[in-house]
């Protein structure tokens, strides 16, 4: 299996607080990797990191072999990022929002309206894509977070808890547009609900206090700490 | 590219906005209409000064309008380093040099429109209460010679949006609308207020913008240069300064 991230030592401070701690990590193409952790263990900086929004204090991580320090221009046309907040130009209507993102990814006219075509059926977009998005629901303005993200094709995705606050319903939604990403698009993906983890993710690393303390399938982790639940698992793994 | 498809969602986002229209258009010309009324009502004493004589009001107006601008481009600003949107194109391939072309761009655009409306309103107003033309002439001439004040307006923008947030900004630059009417002579003649008050206002940008677009628009390029140089100088350090600090605030933000 090709390695999509590694990261060597990777460490994060913010004056005396260390955020992520010595992190080494190897994700590998095509996979869904998720990211558990308790608030402030460092899943959101560990993303801010890998994708440029926030400097590297120590250590180094390779995108496809590029290294985010020196590389950070080429390696940002390689991936996109789905932030915690949705993150959509108001006023603009759907198709705009996403006509912008490919043009800020220097994706051709014929190529963003082929990727537009698409990314806007298997969202289920069409009944709003000549809304603008301040009119969208929550839930609709999520998806088509998401589907911005998608839209120049990358190759690895961030997900910072992309199902957050949304109803069960749309994020049943949400999972099946995941899924479908599956062996296509390298996914990291971080959220703290734990079934979701375990109905979307390969491989699922648990971070507490910067510093990994756990990584495997689902059924390894609640097989390492004896417990038939992920949950019953997270919570073993973190207070202990 | 990637600048211009920025400065096209910027575009989008100003036109989209109905308040826009009411501070960047609709209320320079009721105030030219206004202060022309005022203007017809009081009795016209010799000696006294003319700032509301429609030749002298209409650049003045053009340039207090620029104030307008200089909000919205603090509120574009402000607004998207407050949202979750900015952080999604600093993660992207874009640069500094392409978020700041993508700002200054349409708001660029936007000021030079804005300042053809207010002078055809003025030509309108001439033609309607006076009876005679203004110099359209050199009218037309002077609109790009406004360029500096429009870059200038804009840059303070820039600052006031980059450095405070969605909630302070506007009302600084709420503080600078005040001080552009005051300063600036748009309402009162500077001459008249004594050396000390010509002195405060000539250390500052306003008095020179207005003057130079008062002097371009009746042709007088003498007078003009030398308010026309100061304000240049200006708008050059202001520009620069917004460069920088946005800039600057991109890479703090990413530490």
């Amino acid at each position: 299996m090709k390695t999509a991230i590694k990261t060597v030592d990777l460490t994060k401070k913010f004056g005396d607080k260390t955020a992520v701690n010595h992190m080494n990590l190897e994700i590998y193409e095509g996979e869904i990797f998720g990211l558990l952790g308790v608030n402030g263990a460092g899943k959101t900086t560990t993303i801010r990191m890998l994708t440029g929004l926030s400097a590297v204090t120590d250590g180094d991580a390779y995108v496809f072999d590029l290294d985010i320090k020196k590389d950070l221009q080429k390696i940002k046309s390689l991936i996109n990022v789905s932030t915690q907040e949705t993150a959509v130009a108001e006023n603009l209507t759907v198709k705009e929002n996403l006509k912008f993102i490919a043009d800020i990814y220097g994706i051709s006219d014929e190529a963003a309206k082929t990727s537009m075509q698409n990314i806007i059926s298997s969202l289920e977009l069409g009944e709003v894509q000549n809304q603008k998005a301040k009119t969208l629901s929550g839930g609709w303005q999520r998806r088509l977070s998401i589907a911005m993200a998608l839209i120049t094709n990358p190759k690895i995705i961030f997900l910072d808890e992309p199902t957050l606050g949304l109803d069960v319903l749309a994020r049943r939604e949400l999972w099946k547009v995941v899924q479908s990403l599956k062996g296509k698009v390298t996914v990291i993906l971080t959220t703290h609900y734990l079934e979701e983890v375990e109905a979307l993710c390969d491989r699922i690393a648990v971070m507490t206090n910067g510093k990994i303390k756990a990584l495997g399938t689902a059924d390894e982790l609640k097989k390492s700490v004896g417990k038939d639940s992920l949950e019953d698992a997270f919570v073993e793994i973190v207070e202990n | 590219m990637k600048a211009l498809a920025f400065a096209s969602r910027n575009m989008k986002e100003l036109l989209r906005d109905m308040i826009s229209y009411i501070f960047c258009l609709g209320l320079p010309i009721v105030m030219l209409i206004v202060m022309t009324l005022i203007n017809r009502s009081i009795p016209q004493m010799e000696g006294a000064p003319q700032v509301f004589n429609i030749e002298k009001l209409t650049p003045a107006i053009a340039i207090f309008a620029m104030t307008f601008l200089m909000l919205f481009v603090c509120i574009r600003v402000s607004s998207d380093r407050s949202s979750a949107f900015l952080t999604r194109l600093y993660a992207s391939p874009m640069k500094s040099s392409d978020f700041i072309v993508g700002y200054i761009v349409p708001f660029a655009v936007t000021g030079v429109f804005q300042t053809v409306i207010t002078y055809f309103c003025g030509e309108m107003i001439a033609l309607i209460v006076n009876g005679e033309s203004l110099p359209v002439g050199y009218m037309l001439l002077s609109i790009p010679l406004l360029i500096p004040s429009i870059v200038l307006f804009i840059g303070i923008g820039i600052i006031f949006g980059t450095f405070f947030n969605a909630k302070a900004a506007p009302g600084l630059c709420s503080a600078v609308i005040t001080a552009v009417a005051i300063l600036g002579g748009i309402w009162m003649d500077i001459d008249t207020m004594g050396d000390g008050w010509k002195t405060v206002c000539s250390c500052l940008p306003f008095y020179h913008s207005v003057q130079y677009a008062r002097y371009a628009m009746v042709g007088n390029f003498d007078d003009m240069l030398t308010p026309l140089l100061i304000c240049t100088a200006f708008a050059v350090v202001i520009f620069t300064v917004s460069v920088m600090a946005f800039s600057f605030k991109m890479k703090s933000d990413k530490k």
